[in-house]
């Protein structure tokens, strides 16, 4: 039978292909200087042709042909130049998506509904609906305003109206219009980069410093030892020593904890994994002192860890309060179950566009495509396999590949290398051997492919790695 | 000949009500969509497939000349038929099903979508962009650059120390930042939290979210009409860049930027004087501050020009954008406002090559057919009717302004009750409009607007108004 890549990206290259000495070759370098001209391009790994991207292969200015386990920071799912999904991008509801936007809150459109029941309709178990925004910090952020507003209306009775004290000083920017609340996230956490999203965050500083920021608490994520077999006690007792700090944060930080916000995996933070346990503790706390849990499904979310919520494999009772989503959807919202999560009143949880209809309806797409097309279980086939390879190059390299974590997951894989120098130097060299990959934390490389990423691609890409490894 | 009558030779002739709006029809999907989406603040739904040019189509069939156009963000008129051309490109296609992140892999041909798009249209002394998402998200975005520049330059040249290393992961100063954003009272720039904090439009806007202790200084409360109220006027200029220049003297913080609408829209469409403005670009320059000129509502040529700080002649450090341009961020000069280093400015997507592909052809459109001066015409004309409206009704019409701003014109009634009244009036006679501040109308028109259209508008606005002082 054949797989998904081979039916339909005949045309995929049966392996990388690179013909300038350096990447980016003399064709990116000019091209990125131009480019820099007008915009900031020092993160620039090099100019791509998308045009000639095709599935698992990207595709530089200078011709170059790259075997994508990065696919825009995990963003990209159905490959390159995915015919089903072009078929839906000439689609006469997507050319009109795109010439009458619609601010949603107002006027949504007469097809708006059922573009949206298509995403809702693989909602994570238990919730009901959803909320959009336009990036994955707008999503977290939009859920945090939701979380706010209920907080303080739950204490005010739901329909009650605003007292004289809340309208005058909240035009302050003073407390009690606007109050004194905090969201508890955890060490090594990302959630975004805008203004409450960077409180959250705790990855790096540089992506924090130089911010105002909400004085919020976080507590520890569980830093496990591998491999998990052998080490159960060790790490039950880390889940538990991270759980108690979370309760004391509780107990005895100053302003109230109105949520807690969490990553299934921790990604930009190093691909950290934590179990149900850990995750059932959490709803349990927050339970106890009404606080609403949230799931950050930004990175893991939309089929990347082999199953469509990364959450759901921990049967968290009962399930999260909100879940957000952006990346690999395309569109990015939150999803939630609680009616009351809807503020009384309308314009509070309101911008001009709310959303937007072209990238709903690409994400409902993709996710019938996903389903359709029984992507899943090839994917966790294909990630089984693709972690029994690297745990043999682990053990052929154990003084440079560490961790290896993920099992399970799909391709949702990480690896430590010893230093930070080290990993600049193995991910370059993986990209002029054919290879586009990420990092993630201090020391950690991250596998995201996309969920078109088979067998005889992890049989391209193991080769390379080890020829890679042999030379450093 | 109008440009309406070049793009939509089948535009609607009038408005055409079949059914109160919203009628039943629009009602019944109200229903059915509010198990799942928020609807409260849905005036009716539409139908975009039967909406051209400056009409809007309703679920019911009721077709409504539009003088709103989703928020101020619809240019060219429904279903523009050089946008729907760009819309069908292969370029839009590769761009839907591949979107980069366009800072790691930008594509090929984004350096030519920028220059013939947003760059063509720049302000002056402004040649560079930060692509971005939403209004709100290209405001903060903007405060971030202005942060880190203002930091960058204390530091001179020196790595952050340790002590910022450690206290920015507990949210702590040094690394986290006591310096603030001033904003204008009465200013909206968004509703995510940084942008809330800058928001002073009205309570339900921010009411129960957390915000930064940051400062206001006042913006000029102008009487109208302004030739009978020259002297006060200017005493309000005085009086508010007075109050900035001490805000910005002794607020216990340092200011990194300030942020001001030109005309300031949600708030109640506030305009002030090109002196005012050009006082705050003084002040600002004075005191080490830097000057972001929020055109998210404003710009896109509604006003006459481009961007409507342009009436000002002022020269700001950063200039924000969204809504009608389709493709919201930020314009800028001096590379430091791109971060020191690297990932500083820095998210997955950092915008959307089709947002830049669509307001590329928009801005070729405004170029091409010489729009923005058929803007100032057909405005010149409403203009001129609806202060003969407000002679006539004195008691209902206040405070019209926006003379010489394109159709950026509002007017005020006596109460929201009244205003919310007309608006409902105006919507059954088939004229869509909306609303601003608390008794505030605003007229927001799309580029493609002509005198055919004025003459419409004000016919139904005239009758409202008729009915409304004969009850």
């Amino acid at each position: 039978m054949s797989t998904y890549a081979e039916k339909y990206f005949p045309e995929e290259p049966s392996g990388p292909k690179v013909v300038t000495e350096t990447i980016p070759g003399p064709k990116g370098k000019a091209a990125i200087k131009s480019l820099s001209e007008v915009f900031d391009t020092r993160c620039t790994f090099f100019i791509t042709d998308y045009s000639k991207s095709i599935g698992n292969y990207i595709v530089d200015a200078d011709g170059n042909v790259l075997l994508d386990a990065y696919c825009q920071v995990a963003s990209i799912g159905m490959g390159y130049n995915n015919p089903n999904l072009i078929k839906v991008a000439k689609s006469d509801k997507m050319v009109r998506a795109i010439v009458d936007r619609p601010a949603l809150g107002n006027f949504a459109g007469v097809d708006y509904e059922e573009m949206q029941r298509d995403v809702i309709k693989y909602a994570p178990k238990g919730q009901k609906y959803v909320w959009n925004g336009l990036s994955g910090a707008d999503a977290n952020e939009l859920a945090l305003k939701a979380v706010f507003f209920n907080y303080q209306s739950t204490k005010r009775g739901f329909d009650n109206p605003f007292t004289p004290e809340e309208e005058v000083s909240v035009m302050q920017n003073l407390p009690p219009g606007n109050p004194e609340l905090a969201v508890l996230s955890f060490t090594r956490a990302f959630h975004g980069r805008l203004f409450a999203t960077a409180s959250l965050t705790r990855s790096k500083p540089l992506h924090k410093m130089d911010m105002p920021a909400f004085h919020w608490p976080t507590a520890e994520f569980p830093g496990y030892k591998y491999p998990l077999e052998g080490n159960e006690e060790v790490n039950k007792k880390e889940d538990e020593r991270c759980l108690a700090l979370v309760e004391d944060r509780f107990k005895n930080w100053g302003s109230p904890i109105a949520a807690v916000i969490v990553e299934p995996i921790q990604s930009e933070g190093g691909d950290n994994h934590a179990d149900a346990a850990f995750f059932q503790g959490l709803r349990d706390i927050t339970l106890k002192y009404g606080a609403k849990l949230i799931i950050d499904e930004v990175q893991t979310g939309c089929g990347g860890t082999g199953i469509m919520w990364d959450h759901e494999r921990y049967n968290i009772t009962p399930p999260p309060d909100l879940v957000t989503f952006s990346k690999k959807m395309q569109s990015s919202g939150y999803f939630f179950h609680d009616p009351k999560l809807v503020p009384n009143l309308p314009y509070r949880q309101f911008n001009t566009w709310c959303g937007d209809p072209k990238n709903i309806l690409m994400s409902g797409a993709i996710m019938k495509e996903i389903n359709e097309k029984d992507l899943l279980p090839a994917l966790r086939e294909t990630g089984l396999y693709f972690y029994s390879k690297l745990e043999e190059l682990q053990k052929e390299f154990p003084g440079f590949i560490r961790n290896l974590r993920g099992k399970g997951k799909g391709c949702f894989m990480a690896f430590d290398v010893p230093s930070p120098e080290k990993r600049a130097e193995f991910l370059a060299k993986m990209r002029i051997n054919g290879v586009n990959l990420g990092d993630c934390g201090e020391v950690g490389v991250r596998l995201r492919p996309g969920l078109v990423f088979g067998k005889k691609h992890v049989d391209i890409f193991i080769p390379i790695a080890r020829k890679v490894i042999a030379s450093l | 000949m109008p440009i309406a009558d070049k793009y939509f030779p089948d535009e609607p002739k009038a408005p055409h009500m079949i059914t109160p709006c919203p009628g039943p029809a629009s009602k019944a999907k109200l229903a059915e969509l509010s198990t799942a989406f928020d609807t409260k603040a849905a005036f009716f739904i539409a139908d975009f497939y039967n909406s051209l040019g400056n009409y809007i189509c309703d679920a019911d069939g009721n077709l409504l000349l539009d003088a709103y156009c989703q928020i101020s963000s619809i240019a060219l008129g429904y279903n523009n038929p050089e946008l729907l051309k760009a819309a069908q490109t292969k370029e839009m296609a590769t761009a839907l099903v591949n979107r980069p992140a366009l800072a790691c892999f930008p594509s090929s041909d984004y350096y030519e979508i920028l220059k013939e798009g947003l760059l063509s249209v720049a302000p002056e002394g402004l040649d560079r962009v930060c692509t971005a998402h939403t209004g709100s998200d290209a405001n903060e975005m903007a405060f971030k650059a202005c942060l880190m520049y203002q930091a960058t330059k204390k530091r001179a040249g020196k790595p952050f120390t340790q002590l910022e290393l450690d206290s920015v992961m507990k949210n702590e100063t040094p690394g986290a930042s006591d310096m603030v954003i001033l904003s204008f009272t009465n200013g909206f720039h968004g509703r995510l939290f940084g942008s809330l904090s800058t928001t002073h439009s009205k309570p339900i806007h921010k009411l129960d979210i957390p915000a930064f202790p940051w400062p206001t200084a006042p913006f000029p409360t102008v009487k109208y009409p302004l030739e009978d109220h020259v002297e006060e006027n200017k005493a309000e200029d005085e009086r508010c860049l007075k109050e900035l220049d001490h805000v910005l003297s002794t607020f216990p913080h340092q200011i990194a930027a300030a942020i001001i609408e030109p005309v300031q829209s949600e708030g109640g469409d506030n305009h002030a004087s090109a002196t005012f403005f050009q006082g705050v670009r003084e002040l600002t320059k004075k005191h080490g501050v830097l000057l972001i000129v929020d055109e998210v509502q404003c710009g896109g040529g509604g006003s006459g020009k481009m961007w409507l700080h342009q009436h000002y002649g002022i020269r700001p450090d950063l200039m924000t954008f969204s809504k009608k341009m389709q493709n919201a961020g930020f314009f800028y000069h001096d590379p430091l406002l791109a971060g020191d280093r690297p990932y500083r400015q820095f998210n997955t997507w950092c915008g959307d090559p089709s947002k830049a592909l669509i307001a590329k052809a928009i801005i070729h459109e405004i170029k091409e057919n010489d729009l923005l001066k058929g803007v100032n015409e057909t405005a010149e004309y409403l203009y001129g009717k609806l202060e003969e409206i407000r002679e006539k009704y004195s008691k209902l019409v206040l405070n019209l302004r926006g003379k010489g701003r394109g159709f950026f014109i509002a007017f005020d009634m006596p109460s929201a009750e009244i205003r919310d009244k007309f608006l409902w009036g105006c919507r059954q006679k088939g004229l869509n409009l909306g609303g601003c501040g608390d008794v505030g109308v605003r007229l927001r028109p799309g580029l493609t607007f002509g005198k055919k259209h004025v003459d419409i508008l004000v016919g139904v606005v005239e009758s409202e108004l008729s009915e409304m002082s004969n009850h």
